[in-house]
């Protein structure tokens, strides 16, 4: 099986041939992607330079994180896609071949990253008591929203990929309500910054929003009681006004 | 005409009206991906074949149909897909290969994959602003086809007028009319004054040559 390793990013000049080079050397990644959320500095120019693949994401969307995982995974050939973070600064091919092998191997469909660090504080305070209320089998992730991801190509184009940061619970939950074998890997200790926490608010938002969202689409929430005592706090869109639902 | 239309975004529904209008007798075959969406078109666009498509399998449907397709044109939500199908297509040597771009920052990859007709629905959004602000020199139009061009200068002062008029005598292959400030227009450059706006179309070399030099003595 021939693995696609994808990188989201955003202005990582500094980040991106590290990362490039050090995918490529993982086994079986036939092509490295990196998709650009509109950056100003040369972090295409140094991606295209190293032989990635590359793409500018289809809309520019602040935070756009999960339209660039999208469009990631409709340019990628690959069997296997594994989606990393650029700005891993202690990344090794590793990373990657521990993300890849359970699918690769048979044994799963779609692979969770975690890593040694405490879990954050939107995991803890948001997004695992909105997966014990309405997702209890998903509750045992000791990261549910960590990016470090590795599945099946074609499974991707079967779920729902939100625009922003709710993307990556988005999947968890999607690809659990596909059937699919979700497995946990520990990929060792991740060297990488930390947001701060006026960041952490709207990561929240959408986290919740993500799971709020699919919870009403499962029949899992009542759209009235969501309608009742969520709209409107804050930019929580549960798509009930345009039924949208998702982006 | 047979083509196939790929997407159902409000691009597409330009693109499919825009089709019908140029060929009414044509063939316009729609790929959509989900059910909801192929119901919709199909009720929007009841001159057109719609057709659900799984993502993964639309090459597979171009690269079959491809010896009677004239044109495929890709239009869907997301770059990335555009520019599979438009290599798709280009690889089955469909004649016309066409992708309606999301991101306009894309033009320059997909230029670099060989796809010719790029569509960027926003680069009008200069241009008028150019034309409404009054922008010293401005393209209007490209033509993708045929390397006509066609452009704007605002004579801001003497010498670029002068400039002008000799380039314009030695050009033969374009063509200018004047729009004077108070709106009046006419073909001599004798009669053009500081403040208006000359309109050119013409060969693209040419007229590439005169807003290098407008621009060169706006910036003295």
């Amino acid at each position: 099986m021939k693995v696609s390793v994808i990188f989201p990013t955003k202005n990582r000049e500094h980040y991106v041939k590290r990362a490039v080079r050090t995918a490529f050397k993982a086994r079986s990644v036939q092509e490295v992607i990196v998709v650009d959320g509109g950056s100003r500095d040369r972090t295409l120019e140094i991606a295209e330079r190293e032989g990635a693949r590359i793409i500018v994401q289809s809309d520019l969307v602040y935070p756009g994180k999960g339209v660039a995982m999208r469009d990631g995974a409709y340019l990628a050939t690959g069997d296997v896609l594994v989606y990393l973070d650029i700005d891993i600064r202690n990344m090794t091919p590793e990373f990657i071949e521990k993300l890849a092998e359970p699918v690769i191997n048979g044994e799963a469909d779609f692979v969770k990253g975690c890593f040694e660090r405490a879990a954050g504080r939107v995991t803890e305070l948001v997004a695992k008591p909105l997966l014990r209320m309405f997702y209890p089998d998903l509750a045992r992730f000791k990261q549910p929203l960590s990016g470090e991801i590795a599945g099946l190509r074609t499974l991707f184009y079967k779920v729902e990929f939100e625009r922003g940061w709710g993307v990556d619970v988005g999947l968890l939950i999607d690809f659990h309500k596909l059937g699919a074998r979700i497995v946990e890997r520990d990929i060792g200790y991740k060297d990488h910054d930390m947001k701060p926490l006026h960041a952490l608010t709207d990561m929240a938002y959408e986290v919740a929003g993500a799971i709020l969202r699919r919870a009403i689409r499962d029949h899992k929430a009542d759209p009235r009681w969501a309608e009742k005592y969520l709209r409107g706090v804050r930019a929580i869109d549960l798509g009930l006004e345009s039924g949208r639902g998702f982006a | 005409m047979r083509t196939l239309l790929i997407g159902g975004s409000h691009q597409a529904y330009f693109a499919a009206n825009a089709i019908r209008e140029i060929d009414p007798e044509g063939k316009l075959i729609m790929i959509e991906f989900t059910s909801e969406k192929v119901e919709v078109l199909s009720k929007t666009f009841p001159f057109a074949e719609v057709i659900l498509q799984e993502i993964n399998e639309v090459e597979s449907y171009i690269k079959g149909n491809a010896s009677i397709l004239d044109a495929v044109i890709s239009a869907t939500e997301s770059d990335s897909l555009n520019l599979r199908y438009c290599k798709a297509a280009r690889e089955s040597a469909v004649p016309l290969v066409i992708s309606i771009l999301n991101n306009p920052l894309n033009q320059e990859i997909f230029l670099k994959e060989g796809i010719t007709y790029i569509i960027n629905p926003h680069s009008i959004i200069p241009i008028e602003l150019s034309e409404i602000l009054g922008g010293s020199a401005n393209i209007l139009y490209r033509s993708p086809k045929n390397n006509v061009l066609v452009a704007s200068i605002k004579i801001s002062d003497e010498r670029l007028l002068l400039e002008l008029k000799r380039t314009l005598d030695q050009s033969s292959d374009v063509s200018a009319v004047f729009v004077s400030q108070a709106g009046e227009i006419t073909s001599s450059l004798n009669e053009a004054d500081l403040g208006g706006r000359l309109y050119l179309i013409g060969s693209e070399r040419s007229i590439d040559k005169m807003l290098k030099v407008a621009r060169k003595v706006v910036r003295r």
